[in-house]
């Protein structure tokens, strides 16, 4: 399968998602709209994937464990 | 002049010309009047808190007020909403003075539903002081136009993504989106907890760093509040600045932007040597929208459940949520991860230098009745925007001329993180050398 054609197929099984979940509450031109938005999701998401990282690069944020000041 | 006559001008401006141009949400009369006389007390008996002391001012009406003064985050099915604290921003400006006179219009919930032109608050379409029949810019489109038209002296504006620059550079006001965690957020709407800002648009650098100085600072309701004090210190380097300018930042520019920016960098470079640079190859928009579209979509997640969307006041609000419900937990921890890299990346190629110098916008403001893309095809590229939202760097947009019809333009300059005092010398500087801060909508001025 080509890249455009793996991208049409996660934007098709992503927007399935959607419209199952709030088709009930959008009209056709809206949901039309709602195609596209996804479309660009997934485009973008595709420009993520490309960068390969390594397993030691963290996400940019700091858990720390709670505990109520005593 | 006096607190209270002070206030009563801006109240009255506020009340007779906010309407006008769908500025205000509302206008805390009987507060502001108390907060005056407050400081006018304290002034006479000789006790002064300092250079806002007395100063009328508004916020962007995301920003929690009590004693029953609504908050409606711009959006009909708020527009009710009340609070009973204030905000961690407005107790700072009453600690040091100010007097809080409007909560001022926005774009609905901060343009997080993907607004895609004017008409997107449910005051009305925001319209510009230099022209009425142009946008503000958004989504702090008050607290810019305000400033702009002389309703307040200073505004307080949030910025997940261009919400403090694009009203800046579409009202020709000075606004600062200072560095990432440098203003609580305690008390504010949260569009994207890791993008948010809050910051000042004022007529001047100098106002934005008085400003920045009453309300920054740690907070221990906001955790992201960052413990390093800041002071406003305008002190120009030994030598010249040192400006970079963003490879291609300028291109695709209309034509009075472009022409606008390069007379500023002529006038810059009386005072900064300016280089071009380049930031290395990465998806920098591709991450900060990834970032903003996850977080958006778990910060609404009850709203856009409940179905209240088809409240809102542009059409394309009511679907606009949906979409984003499908962003892969995957793909948000690989923009998280990407971050990393951008963050280091961005400082790395700034270290040689005091700012990255763009024009604000690509377009002066656009018209009121007309969705962006149709006004500018091909011009939402923006990088400076994706890299200072998405690392939490500071940026100050000052005004920097005006097109052929009027309107103004800006210029922006970036810098490291923490760094707001070096960018303020900058546009301080700059606007030492120029005059279009000076400069008001001849309609409004009295």
């Amino acid at each position: 399968m080509s890249e455009k054609e793996a991208k049409g197929v996660e934007s098709e099984y992503l927007f399935g998602l959607v419209k199952e979940m709030y088709g009930d509450r959008l009209g056709p031109d809206e949901l039309e709209e709602v195609r596209k938005g996804v479309e660009r999701i997934v485009e973008t998401s595709k420009e993520l994937r490309a960068v390969k990282l390594g397993n030691w690069d963290e996400p940019f944020s700091v858990f720390r464990p709670y505990r109520k000041e005593e | 002049m006096f607190p209270v006559e002070l206030a009563e001008i801006f109240l009255d401006r506020l009340e007779r010309l906010g309407p006008r141009y769908n500025t205000v949400v509302t206008v805390t009369r009987e507060r502001a009047l108390r907060e005056a006389r407050e400081a006018e007390e304290e002034i006479s008996s000789g006790r002064c808190r300092g250079p806002l002391h007395g100063i009328p001012y508004g916020v962007k009406d995301l920003i929690a007020t009590s004693g029953g003064i609504p908050t409606t985050w711009g959006a009909a099915p708020f527009r009710d909403q009340t609070f009973e604290h204030d905000a961690t921003v407005v107790n700072r400006l009453g600690e040091a003075g100010a007097v809080l006179s409007a909560k001022l219009a926005m774009i609905e919930l901060a343009g997080g539903m993907g607004y895609r032109q004017p008409n997107a608050s449910f005051t009305g379409p925001p319209r510009n002081p230099w022209n009425p029949e142009r946008w503000t810019g958004g989504s702090s489109s008050g607290s810019g136009a305000a400033v702009a038209g002389g309703f307040v002296p200073f505004a307080i504006g949030s910025e997940t993504w261009g919400s403090i620059l694009s009203p800046a550079n579409n009202c020709g006001v000075t606004g600062l989106r200072p560095t990432y965690g440098r203003v609580s957020r305690q008390g504010a709407m949260a569009l994207c907890w890791t993008l948010d800002k809050l910051g000042p648009l004022c007529l001047t650098a100098d106002d934005c760093g008085l400003v920045l100085e009453a309300i920054a600072g740690v907070d221990p309701k906001d955790p992201t509040t960052i413990e390093r004090p800041f002071k406003y210190v305008a002190k120009p380097p030994e030598g010249e600045f040192r400006l970079a300018v963003l490879k291609g930042a300028a291109e695709g520019a209309e034509e009075g932007m472009g022409a606008n920016f390069e007379r500023a960098l002529g006038v810059l470079e009386r005072v900064a040597s300016v280089e071009e640079i380049e930031f290395p190859g990465l998806p920098y928009e591709a991450i900060t929208r990834t970032i903003l579209s996850a977080e958006a979509a778990s910060a609404f997640d009850e709203f856009t459940e409940s179905g209240r969307a088809a409240e809102l006041t542009a059409p394309e609000d009511h679907y606009g949520p949906y979409a984003r419900t499908v962003v892969l937990a995957k793909d948000y921890l690989k923009a998280l991860r990407l971050r990393a890299l951008m963050a280091k990346a961005a400082d790395e190629a700034m270290e040689p230098y005091d700012a990255v110098v763009a024009p604000t916008r690509r377009g002066v403001a656009s018209p009121i009745d007309i969705e962006f893309r149709k006004v500018s095809p091909g011009m939402t590229s923006d990088v400076m925007g994706a890299v200072g939202n998405g690392a939490g760097l500071p940026a100050i947009s000052v005004p920097n001329g005006f097109d052929e019809d009027g309107l103004p333009t800006g210029i922006q300059f970036m810098g490291r993180a923490y760094d707001e005092n070096v960018i303020l010398a900058i546009a301080r500087t700059y606007q030492s050398l120029t005059d279009w801060h000076q400069r008001h909508p001849q309609d409004l001025t009295p």
